[in-house]
């Protein structure tokens, strides 16, 4: 069993056994299809698509998202289509976008990239059915009612990123054990960043360090955080787990090598772009089940049938080569639990 | 022909008889095999869908001991006061080996907790809590594994604490927490059949693994696990072997259990009843088809069986009643070398002799007109009409008529003419057929009868002259009336005997049997020369009687036609 596959708690018991690489074909040739299939729209059901991001920082994401709805038997353009409503990194316009999918009749409106785009769908409709992909607690930030029992017309996907935070705190200070101070960036417009940096501060007691918390809530406040970090002589930088920060990790991976400093955020992609190390929940599994949902929706099944699905893989990805040119060895308990090591 | 109240006929009779002796075994055969088919089958089911519980049982107590397996690496070495690093590397090797454990609990050998890790919370290191109570502890302590009821986290995420001793008291107890969600890979990579699956209850009956996760997800609502419940206890109350049942979505289907021991849970495999039985189904339908060709077989059989064995009855009953209906010329033709034929036979051989038959008995019925009843009578049984044969023999001729007949016809109604002719022959009638004479002819009022031919009597001439005495006696009662109705007729009769021709005169369609020869002529002209109530008869007839009559001769008379006297002789009777 691969580490991908243990997670692999999905329902599509009857399309499960479809090849992953017959999806991945179609899904290339679904590309190819998709703007002639506008006539028939009226046909096939069309899911709306609200991205918080562009195109291409979602790509990934949107691929496993195919994936999940290619298991239901879906395949864009041949028997589903997508509206896409991109945000481009804009958060403010999602209410907008929302509302502007409603508008437009969409058979099912998927919200993924976390508690702000869920949110903005819920406000923009009470009737039409949304499947959701986050990192939040959808029960504490009011989106489900239960997990079971989601009730009304939303259900979706949660990974536990932002449940992990404080243990991200953690892992920085197993990697520099003598800090007294490690700063924390935040994403003030985030609807989760108090209860994570309520959740931060009471493990930072634990674990004996203080606390710098530096705000962040555009791509030209990043550099600033970082800077901040050396001026303020905090020995780390652990980034609470936010969506805007999550598709940005390229850009922190550079800026953190610039600056020299360690770092820790959620997204895997941070130390595969040369970070240091995330931990954070599994978004090809997040984005794929609420591909999953999507199509099970389509299929007619009910919103409230479908309990909020918490994806419970939580993955450690380090990069040795970072740690290297930081000057730094990670401990050998976090090697040894370290789902993935770059070296 | 005349069809009966409730006629069957044969043909119908052999097609049903027939067809029964076909159909019945073939039925009776087609239902004990079905029979004995499904109650195999139905068995082979049991079997099988035993034997992949088992199986899925044992995948899930796979799924659960390695999880135990694993955590056993971390009771192993004994604790001492010191913190252990390489405890804490070991779990988090094991985290990343069993992504299902949540949490790890690390015991010293006091019971106190030394290290606790989790993938969500801060990890805790020797934070030394006296856990030696916890009820995992006790329990673990009591059978070195113990696993814990299930408990769903956040009302939704079925999870499973167990803890594990050591093989000895100073290396500890690990306690772990397991997403059961995780057992998902296995149960849904578990096929029975090609749409069965299996899913887990634990002990109280909650659904904690099946192949929709968002079932598993609400398992601890009761409304979700009740219908898997239904289905567990169906199986238990059936014993052994599998139970059917219906499903969540409502489908009937085939199910059976297995335990996994240790958590004491149940695994339940079911597959539709439409696909479990399949077999059964396919088996039915073929046996439905050879019966339905076997019937049809049969009845075609049957038919044409029937038909060959009605067909030489029906050319039969056709025959008969062709011959009865007098064709005795048709000929059955049959030719199945068996009884019919030999039947067959028969008739055409019957209907030959009836048609000979026939002819005789024509020529005797037109015989009968003639000849005196009992003289019919023995052509009768005889069969034989040669006595008809012309030949010459002795014969007793007698005459007879009415004297001023003619006058008579003359005067009155032809009706009372016919009144009275018809009234004398009736009498004339009577006395013929009691001395056996034969009519040969009358004309008017004059009649001819035979003695001795066709058929011999004895005595000829007594009979003959008995007979005259009779007609004389029976008509002269009638003169009596007619007198005196003022009718003047007498009667009178002439007997002669002696040699003559006799035999069949005439033409095909109109023979007469008559007497040629003198004596013809004698007895006429003795009947034309005797009186009103006499007799006349030749010397011949007077010698022929004997003395047994009183005869008297009456001298030589002249008659017509012969050239001398002829003695005449006549007889007294007793007159009214």
């Amino acid at each position: 069993m691969t580490s991908a596959e243990l997670n692999a708690v999905t329902c599509g018991g009857k399309f499960g056994r479809i090849g992953r690489r017959d999806v991945l074909a179609l899904l290339a040739g679904a590309a190819a299809w998709t703007s002639p299939s506008h006539a028939q729209r009226s046909a096939i059901p069309v899911i709306g698509y609200l991205c918080p991001e562009s195109p291409g920082l979602f790509a990934s994401r949107l691929k496993a998202f195919h994936e999940g709805l290619g298991e239901i038997g879906f395949i864009e353009g041949r028997n589903v289509a997508i509206d896409y409503q991109w945000a481009e990194g804009q958060y403010k316009r999602l209410p907008a976008l929302a509302a502007d999918l409603v508008a437009r009749n969409v058979d099912v409106i998927v919200a993924p990239g976390g508690a702000p785009v869920a949110l903005a769908a819920k406000a923009a409709t009470a009737s039409r059915t949304i499947v959701f992909e986050m990192g939040g607690d959808p029960v504490q930030l009011g989106v489900v009612d239960s997990l079971s029992r989601p009730g009304g017309n939303i259900t979706g996907v949660s990974s536990l990123s932002v449940e992990v935070s404080p243990k991200r705190l953690e892992m920085m200070h197993e990697l520099r054990p003598t800090a007294a101070k490690l700063a924390v960036a935040a994403n003030p417009t985030s609807p989760t960043v108090n209860t994570q940096l309520e959740k931060l501060r009471s493990a930072a007691e634990i674990l004996g360090v203080r606390l710098e918390v530096l705000m962040a809530s555009s791509e030209k406040e990043f550099e600033a955080v970082f800077a901040a970090v050396t001026k303020e002589a905090a020995r780390g930088l652990v980034f609470t787990s936010d969506p805007y920060f999550a598709f940005r990790s390229g850009q922190l991976a550079a800026l953190a090598q610039r600056y020299g400093v360690p770092a820790i955020t959620q997204s895997r992609d941070f130390p595969t772009s040369g970070g240091l190390m995330s931990y954070g929940g599994d978004f090809v599994q997040t984005h794929r089940r609420a591909g999953i949902y999507a199509g099970r929706i389509l299929n007619g099944e009910k919103p409230s049938d479908l309990p909020v699905q918490l994806v419970t893989k939580v993955e450690l990805i380090i990069n040795l080569k970072a740690a290297k040119s930081l000057g730094l060895e990670f401990s050998p308990s976090l090697v040894s639990g370290a789902d993935e090591v770059i070296e | 022909m005349e069809v009966r109240q409730g006629f069957r006929s044969l043909f119908q009779k052999y097609l049903l008889v027939l067809f029964m002796a076909v159909a019945i075994p073939l039925a009776i055969n087609g239902v004990v095999e079905a029979w004995f088919g499904y109650r195999d089958q139905r068995a082979r089911l049991d079997q099988l869908l035993g034997v992949q519980a088992m199986s899925a049982a044992a995948e899930i107590h796979d799924f659960i001991y390695g999880i135990t397996n694993d955590l056993g690496w971390l009771v192993q070495l004994p604790w001492n006061d010191e913190p252990d690093e390489r405890r804490r590397t070991d779990a988090l090797r094991l985290f990343r080996q069993a992504p299902a454990i949540v949490t790890l609990t690390l015991l010293d050998h006091r019971g106190l907790e030394r290290l606790y890790i989790s993938r969500i919370g801060l990890n805790r290191i020797d934070s030394r809590t006296d856990r030696s109570t916890d009820p995992a502890m006790i329990g673990a302590r009591a059978a070195r594994a113990w696993f814990g009821d299930v408990t769903y986290n956040r009302g939704s995420e079925p999870y499973l604490t167990i803890a594990i001793v050591g093989n000895r008291p100073s290396v500890g107890a690990v306690i772990a927490e397991v997403n059961l969600k995780l057992i998902w890979d296995v149960i849904s990579a578990i096929k029975v059949g090609k749409t069965g699956f299996a899913f887990v209850l634990d002990r109280p009956g909650r659904l904690i693994a099946h192949p929709d996760i968002s079932l598993v997800l609400r398992g601890a609502e009761e409304a979700t696990s009740r219908p898997f419940q239904a289905i567990r206890d169906a199986i238990g109350s059936a014993g052994v072997g599998s139970a059917t049942g219906r499903d969540i979505s409502g489908r009937d289907v085939a199910a059976a259990a297995a335990p996994v021991s240790g958590p004491d849970w149940t695994v339940v495999v079911q597959q539709p009843l439409s696909e479990a039985f399949g077999p059964i189904y396919a088996a039915l339908k073929r046996t439905a088809a050879i019966l339905v060709i076997g019937t049809v077989i049969a009845g075609l059989l049957a038919y044409a069986l029937a038909h060959r064995m009605t067909e030489p009855i029906r050319l039969l009953e056709e025959g008969t009643e062709r011959i009865g209906a007098g064709l005795f010329d048709h000929r059955i033709s049959i030719e199945t070398g068996d009884e019919f034929q030999r039947l067959a036979d028969s008739f055409n051989r019957m209907a030959a002799e009836l048609a000979l038959a026939q002819e005789q008995q024509e020529r005797i019925a037109r015989l009968k007109r003639f000849l005196a009843p009992q003289v019919a009578d023995l052509v009768d049984r005889t069969g034989d009409d040669s006595v008809l044969e012309g030949r010459r023999t002795e014969v007793v001729v007698v005459f007879c008529d009415l004297r001023g007949f003619t006058s008579f016809s003359a005067e009155v109604a032809p009706e009372e003419v016919m009144s009275v002719l018809s009234e004398y022959y009736e009498v004339l009638g009577r006395a013929i057929t009691t001395f056996a004479a034969t009519l040969i002819s009358f004309s008017g009022d004059g009649l001819m009868v035979l003695v001795n031919a066709p058929v011999p009597v004895e005595e000829p001439a007594l009979r003959a002259v008995d007979l005259a005495v009779e007609m004389q006696r029976s008509v002269q009662e009638l003169i009596v009336g007619w007198r005196s109705r003022g009718y003047r007729v007498g009667f009178g009769v002439g007997l002669a005997s002696g040699s003559a021709t006799v035999g069949r005169i005439g033409y095909e369609s109109r023979f007469d049997y008559t007497a040629i020869g003198s004596v013809v002529n004698l007895a006429a002209r003795l009947c034309a020369s005797a009186t009103d109530r006499e007799i006349l008869m030749d010397a011949e007839v007077a010698e022929g009687v004997g003395g047994r009559r009183s005869v008297i001769g009456l001298g030589n008379r002249q008659i017509k036609g012969y050239d001398e006297a002829v003695p005449v002789f006549g007889i007294s009777f007793d007159t009214p």
